[in-house]
């Protein structure tokens, strides 16, 4: 999961907004969410049988 | 928008056909559409994720998907298929090798099978976002 946020974030930081210094903050944005909503996400699915 | 600056952007020129060469390149091979146009940073991070992704997910056991099937309707096949055209040759060269599309029990009972899948559908999906970028940087549409 920590890779595929990292290749996807990325690819989305590399091609969004107009500076370098804006393009690594939306990559790193980018990548916490993928984080924080997977983890989110994998202990919901942890509950529901 | 207002009216006139609607005007503006329907009349907006159309892309010239340099641009849609690059947009090919860059989706039969990963990055060659920024190479092309020597955006070196941009072709290693873009491409360089597509590549590590795809070969990612093989070394995982991922599946890759065309029409034949055994046990599903074709239809079910296509989203995913087209998916993982995105990657272009690298998809092309899998399927005339028979290399990832077979549907194999012992593949499939892997740990990582799943996680395999994602990434090579995913690899084709970036990469169809980084022939958008490499036209657009073609076209003048973009720095």
């Amino acid at each position: 999961m920590t890779l595929f946020a990292a290749l996807a974030s990325v690819v989305f930081g590399a091609m969004a907004k107009d500076t370098n210094q804006e393009r690594l903050l939306y990559g790193l944005k980018v990548f916490a969410e993928f984080m924080v909503i997977g983890l989110v996400l994998g202990w919901i699915l942890y509950f529901i049988p | 928008m207002v009216k006139t600056e609607r005007m503006e952007a329907d009349e907006a020129e159309p892309a010239p056909g340099f641009a849609w060469l690059i947009g090919a390149a860059a989706w039969f091979i990963p990055g060659v559409g920024h190479l092309l146009q020597q955006k070196w940073w941009r072709a290693a991070l873009l491409g360089g994720a597509v590549w590590i992704c795809f070969f990612v997910g093989m070394g995982m056991g991922g599946h890759l998907f065309d029409l034949s099937t055994e046990n599903s309707s074709v239809l079910l096949q296509v989203p995913p298929m087209i998916a993982n055209i995105g990657t272009g040759a690298l998809y092309l060269v899998s399927w005339l090798f028979d290399y990832g599309f077979k549907d194999d029990p012992a593949q499939a009972a892997r740990a990582t099978y799943e996680y395999g899948n994602t990434f090579l559908l995913i690899a084709g999906l970036l990469n169809y976002l980084t022939m958008l970028d490499a036209f657009d940087i073609a076209a003048g549409r973009k720095p």
